[in-house]
């Protein structure tokens, strides 16, 4: 349940940054979820919308987006998105952390692992 | 129906790019700087409750005593029974509770690190809380991750937790002696394992009578002293 945490994340830092800018009134949030992240989408939500409550932002809209995974391959210099095996029939999904160019297994995670606010809509006085 | 909306210029957009997981990040880069300051190996080592994490803590350190100068940090909700037992192998221990926490995070092993005399260590085992997901979130400057799966959690333990393999360098599969009545197949879940991440190494062990910890030492590939 880290979701909890990362969610009092977001509220304060939602809640501050308005704050700053004198917003009366938060209308909408965005928030990036990097694929490899280990978090669910609809409890940080929930959370998110709990913590809202009775404030500025409490009518905001919330929209999350995936951030897909990409990483870099230090053997043929690859830049692209992790191969992942899909199979829908058992809702299996298979990440594979190997290049998928040239099959190598030294790479590295330059995306995926973050969660980030990328912007907030704010009503000023 | 009376509506009121904003005139235009009294909604304002803010970029903000904010990282949430930064703060969590940053202590670990941290903690990670104060282990190599003072020369320590730090591996941290996840899986459930029960996968037998603490037990391998037990025989690796017994098995390196008089190699490394070695200790570890105990991570639970509460109580110290991890940590006491690991004691019983002969090194100094510290024990970190979370509360209700289901993961250890970098600030808590910075407190853990402040209690431990690092000028006489050489290397630091970092036993996370029972849980196979939610750790995976929150680096701690450790400089590598071992992943403890064992035959009791049944066959599919590696089709459903794959990302938690994403930034491990080993994987122990645990309670071998118990596969056949659990009816696993030690060779599947390797080779799934593989699949996924083709460079982990993976090692089967029984934590109870020391069956492949030598494996596990030479696996986890620790620096030379």
């Amino acid at each position: 349940m880290h979701e909890a945490s990362i969610a009092q994340s977001i509220i304060k830092t939602v809640l501050e940054q308005a704050e700053q800018q004198n917003a009366v009134q938060i209308k909408s949030v965005e928030i990036e979820i990097g694929e490899l992240t280990f978090l669910n989408r609809e409890q940080v939500g929930f959370w998110v919308n709990l913590g809202f409550k009775d404030t500025i932002a409490e009518k905001a809209s919330i929209h999350f987006r995936e951030m897909k995974a990409v990483i870099h391959c230090k053997s043929c210099g690859y830049q692209g998105y992790l191969q992942v095996q899909e199979d829908p029939a058992y809702h299996l999904s298979l990440p594979q952390f190997k290049c998928p160019n040239c099959s190598k297994t030294d790479i590295e995670i330059i995306q995926g692992k973050e969660t980030v606010i990328r912007r907030i809509q704010i009503m000023k006085p | 129906m009376k509506t009121v909306q904003p005139a235009e210029g009294e909604t304002f957009d803010i970029e903000l790019e904010e990282n949430l997981l930064k703060e969590n990040k940053s202590l670990a880069d941290k903690n990670r700087i104060l282990l190599d300051q003072n020369n320590i190996h730090a591996v941290d080592i996840l899986g459930s409750i029960g996968s037998g994490k603490t037990t391998l803590t037990q025989k690796l350190i017994e098995n390196l005593k008089g190699q490394y100068r070695t200790a570890a940090i105990a991570g639970d909700l509460t109580t110290t029974i991890d940590a006491d037992r690991i004691k019983t192998a002969g090194a100094e221990v510290i024990q970190a509770n979370t509360g209700k926490e289901c993961h250890l995070d970098a600030n808590l092993v910075k407190k853990a690190l402040n209690e431990l005399d690092l000028s006489k260590l050489d290397l630091l085992f970092i036993e996370n809380v029972g849980n196979l997901i939610c750790p995976g979130e929150f680096p701690l400057g450790a400089h590598q991750r071992m992943v403890v799966v064992s035959t009791t959690e049944g066959p599919y333990m590696i089709v459903k937790h794959p990302y938690i393999l994403m930034e491990s360098s080993v994987l122990a599969i645990n309670k071998i002696d118990l596969a056949k009545i659990m009816e696993v197949d030690l060779k599947k879940l390797k080779e799934e394992a593989l699949k996924i991440k083709p460079n982990i190494k993976v090692v089967f062990t029984n934590g109870r009578t020391g069956e492949g910890i030598p494996e596990l030492i030479q696996a986890l590939n620790l620096p030379k002293k």
